[in-house]
This record gives C-alpha cells, sequence and structure tokens, in this order.
C-alpha cells in the first residue's frame, strides 16, 4: 500500500503523517516514511529526537536512461534494500524513514 | 528529488506513506504514479479547501483512483460544516475530522511526537480511526501491488 499526503504549508500535513505512519506501524506492519518536502521535518514529527539530521538520499541513486525510442526514464542505480539500509532512518514503532534531497531543482519533474 | 522520490515509491515493498511537497501543482506524475490513495489535508477556511478542491481533479489526472480528504484544525460544528459542505460538492469524500489539538502545538514545541507526548490527544484518536479506514479499504481491496 503507497499512500501520499498532500496540503498547504501549515495545514498539519506532516504531523498527520507522522501520527498515521506510527499508527500504521503499531498495527503490526511494516512502513517506510518518505519526506519528499523541500523543507524535511517529517523525522522530528515522527519523534526521531529533536536536533537529529537524516542524511538525505542522494540524487546519484537514480539515473536517466534512454530507451530505444528515445523517452528517458529514471531507473534506480542501486537496490532499494541497499538505500533503506544506507540512508533509512529508524523511527519508534519500528518506522524506517527516508528523507528526499532538500534542494535540488535540477531536472525535477 | 521528485524523481529519486518516485522511484524510491515504485520499488519500495511493505506500506510506504509519503508526506509531499505542499501542493500538488508541484508534484509530477513521476512523484505520484504508483500511489494507490492521496490523502488531502484541508483546513476550514476558504483558501485551504479550494487548494484541496483543485488537488481532486489534478489527482484523477495523474492516474490516482482514491483520493480521500482529512479536515485538520475544526474549532467549531461550524467548521466542520463548512468542510463537509465543501468536499460534498467537490466530489472529495472527507475520512477524518480533526479537532484543534493544543497538544500538537505542545508536542512541536519540545520536539516530540504528537503521540509519544500524549497518545489520547483528540488528533491521535481521530487518526486511528484513519488507520484503520486505510488498512481496510486500502490495503485490502485496492492495493494494486496485491499484498502490502
Amino acid at each position: 500500500m503507497k499512500i501520499a499526503i498532500s496540503g498547504k504549508g501549515g495545514s498539519g500535513k506532516t504531523t498527520i503523517s507522522a501520527t498515521l505512519i506510527r499508527l500504521i506501524a503499531r498495527r503490526g506492519l511494516s512502513v517506510l516514511a518518505i519526506d519528499g518536502d523541500p523543507n524535511p521535518n517529517l523525522i522530528q514529527a515522527l519523534g526521531v529526537g529533536p536536533g537529529v539530521e537524516a542524511e538525505s538520499v542522494p540524487r546519484s541513486v537514480v539515473e536517466r536512461r534512454e530507451d530505444e525510442t528515445g523517452a528517458t526514464r529514471h531507473v534506480l542505480t542501486r537496490s532499494i534494500a541497499d538505500i533503506v539500509s544506507q540512508y533509512g532512518m529508524k523511527a519508534p514503532d519500528g518506522v524506517t524513514v527516508l528523507v528526499g534531497t532538500k534542494v535540488d531543482h535540477a531536472g525535477a519533474g | 528529488m521528485r524523481s529519486i522520490v518516485g522511484e524510491i515509491v515504485n520499488h519500495a515493498e511493505g506500506v510506504t506513506v509519503m508526506d509531499t511537497e505542499a501542493s500538488i501543482e508541484h508534484m509530477s506524475r513521476g512523484t505520484v504514479r504508483y500511489v494507490d490513495a492521496l490523502l488531502v489535508v484541508l483546513e476550514p477556511y476558504y483558501r485551504s479547501m479550494e487548494t484541496a478542491g483543485r488537488t481532486v481533479p489534478l489527482a484523477r489526472g495523474l492516474g490516482i483512483e482514491r483520493v480521500y480528504g482529512i479536515a485538520n484544525k475544526l474549532r467549531s460544528p461550524q467548521d466542520a460544516e463548512a468542510v463537509e459542505a465543501y468536499c460534498r460538492n467537490h466530489g472529495l469524500e472527507l475520512i477524518a475530522k480533526i479537532p484543534f489539538d493544543e497538544n500538537v502545538v505542545e508536542a512541536d514545541r519540545t520536539g516530540r511526537a504528537v503521540i509519544d507526548y500524549d497518545a489520547t490527544s483528540p488528533i491521535v484518536e481521530e487518526l486511528s480511526q484513519t488507520a484503520d479506514f486505510l488498512l481496510r479499504e486500502v490495503r485490502v481491496n485496492g492495493d494494486r501491488a496485491g499484498g502490502d
């Protein structure tokens, strides 16, 4: 199950995301939390102590490739397990968090 | 960043929950194309509801079938009625009505998760129902991957 949460800045989106993630984890499921917000603060809202800085997942884990029709698509250069084990942070209730690269507008979209 | 997040979501197993950028206008097809459900947080004032309302057709255009509203910071029955009316008129199924919760402010002040600050907080109680709803409606009935 893959869920995305959106909302205007200040709407409480991150608090809601974090709380839902913890509640789903407490129901015995393994949850991967992804902070795709340009100003990541999901880790704090999840209860990873204040002052802890996450290491962002670098752009290099994704590569643009051109297929035979000339269309470009993005592919992971490493396995998801690798990425999660290197960059994932542990949050309470067994949640794992990945934080997207903070500022990178190049090639966005 | 968007492609990184999109690709990770695509490949991840188990339950994946993504806190996205502020508004869907900034989301690309790549970020959300693998998403089973989009939750749109809205507050009971016009601009917030309008932003949420614009999200619904955009999300459907991106191929997301399940789009749900989550009302937050409701301070009165009138607030709840306003959000309910808006959602009804814009085809957005409202699955949570979270009251304004002082515990969120207090938890933020001390850098704690609200669920750790006070697990009986109104926001936690309401989202507990939401978690059950999602596991029942999305994970069991609508998971594209056919598992969790």
